[in-house]
């Protein structure tokens, strides 16, 4: 049992890697190296306006605003980051692949399918890491999220036909849980110890790299796909549809910054710290 | 015959889960207080604005941008968000300096808000309420934007005589003076702060 578990998740992990070799080979410029890839943790840079909010809006846990305000004279809260001159490299390689390959391809992609269809796929992959979400709900005793998630689930995946559609929402105005391995560690109390800048992924923390790998363990695709290719071409896939929703934030939050990567690694820490707090 | 299977549908999926009521009952009437009083009519009067037929077409942006900037002038409190955004180094600056370090991040700041502001249609917003401590309120506001997306923006304001001004907004956890704030401490003290002005007068030319 342990070993299959391994081998899926090692699978998933090359899957991973390759995926975003092939948005590089799809999108034209010959350009090598090691991939690692996934949605996932999110980009605060590329998704500045993450889709949904937790459905209930925490009412505010601060003791005083008037306490909070008078803190900020003092040292301000900001992430540990003693890989920089490392993180900024990759930033900068982050950032070129950007503008050379995800968002040339998501281009084309955009013109050439529908809205309806790109949003009905994303709510598609949304709809199948719903078991993600759960579990991460549960484990930060989050029942709500957890029961919101399961009715999400059954009625998207039957009424919703397959994922596609989203009545939970539509219809009855249940959102998603954003919940996340990274987000339940902290919960628990970790702190995110100190800022990763990972090639093709972005973003992260420490805290936050080791949610990630328990989140693939967490995540259907990784048992249900017996086939590398297909499991590569539907990450693959994933990745440049979602890319297709954002095309212009990077470039708008890159425009307003006066260094880019301090903002991005300061947006990340901070809206991380903001979902682990109003869960 | 198809529509009616989906309205069935739909008033079974709505009985079934009345009755369950997962989520129903949580709708708290909001209270508004000045703070959101005000920072509604600033918000209405941007969107009235946006949405005024004469001014869209392209030779009207620069008096659009002008009368929108105009409308926010009143409700944003510039010179608390340049002081907040260099927090400590502020003490150290001479009155000049201040006021020149106000005046380029506030053009800065417009540029942002603006960029927001065209960017996206905001299709509505909706005052998810607020929270008074003294001179200080948060106000929550959920901003839906195109389609399946919504914002959570917080703004903070701080009351100057009979007005609340904005001093910080929130979005969906990042605080945008917070941001800046980070950055300009690091450019200060790898660097200096003449290096930091000269970044922020090449932002401003670059636009």
């Amino acid at each position: 049992m342990r070993t299959m578990v391994k081998r899926a998740m090692r699978r998933s992990i090359v899957e991973c890697l390759l995926c975003s070799l092939l948005i590089l080979i799809l999108s034209g410029p010959a350009f090598g190296g090691p991939a690692v890839f996934g949605g996932f943790p999110p980009d605060p840079a590329v998704c500045y306006q993450p889709p949904d909010p937790p459905l209930i809006l925490a009412q505010s846990s601060r003791s005083s605003l008037t306490e909070e305000e008078r803190e900020f004279e003092e040292q301000a809260d900001t992430m540990p980051d003693p890989l920089e001159p490392i993180n900024r490299f990759f930033f900068n390689f982050n950032d070129k692949l950007y503008f050379w390959a995800y968002k040339p391809v998501a281009s084309g992609y955009k013109i050439v399918v529908p809205e309806d269809v790109r949003l009905g796929v994303k709510n598609f992959f949304s709809n199948l890491t719903a078991p993600v979400r759960l579990v991460n709900c549960l484990l930060q005793a989050n029942f709500k999220g957890a029961g919101n998630e399961t009715i999400r689930l059954l009625l998207n995946s039957t009424l919703g036909m397959a994922g596609f559609l989203d009545p939970a929402k539509k219809e009855l105005g249940i959102e998603k849980s954003e919940e996340d391995f990274g987000q339940t560690l902290g919960v628990w109390g970790m702190g995110p110890v100190f800022y990763v800048e990972w090639p093709f992924l972005g973003a992260s923390s420490l805290r936050d790299a080791i949610g990630f790998t328990g989140d693939i363990l967490l995540d259907p695709k990784t048992y249900l796909i017996k086939s590398m290719p297909v499991g590569l071409a539907i990450r693959t896939y994933d990745q440049v549809n979602d890319t297709s929703f954002r095309i212009g934030e990077y470039e708008d939050f890159k425009r307003n910054a006066i260094d880019p990567y301090l903002a991005k690694r300061e947006a990340y820490h901070q809206y991380r710290k903001h979902k682990i707090k109003n869960r | 015959m198809r529509l009616s299977v989906i309205t069935m549908n739909r008033i079974v999926i709505i009985q079934a889960f009345l009755f369950l009521s997962f989520t129903f009952g949580m709708v708290s009437p909001a209270f508004a207080g000045e703070p959101q009083d005000q920072l509604r009519q600033t918000t209405d009067k941007v969107l009235a604005i946006l949405s005024d037929p004469v001014l869209k077409s392209q030779n009207k942006v620069k008096e659009r941008r002008e009368l929108i900037l105009k409308v926010v002038d009143e409700r944003f409190d510039w010179e608390e968000m340049a002081r907040r955004s260099l927090a400590r180094h502020w003490v150290q600056r001479t009155p000049e300096e201040k006021q020149e370090f106000t005046h380029l991040f506030k053009e800065l700041l417009e540029r942002v808000y603006m960029d927001k502001v065209e960017g996206y249609s905001w299709n509505k917003i909706s005052y998810e309420g607020e929270l008074i401590d003294g001179d200080y309120a948060a106000v929550k506001v959920k901003v839906f934007t195109a389609k399946d997306q919504t914002i959570q923006v917080e703004y903070r304001a701080r009351k100057k005589g009979n007005h609340w001004l904005v001093y910080d907004f929130i979005v969906e956890g990042v605080g945008l003076v917070n941001n800046y704030r980070t950055q300009f401490n690091e450019i200060i003290l790898k660097s200096s702060y003449q290096e930091l002005i000269k970044r922020l007068k090449t932002k401003s030319t670059q636009n």
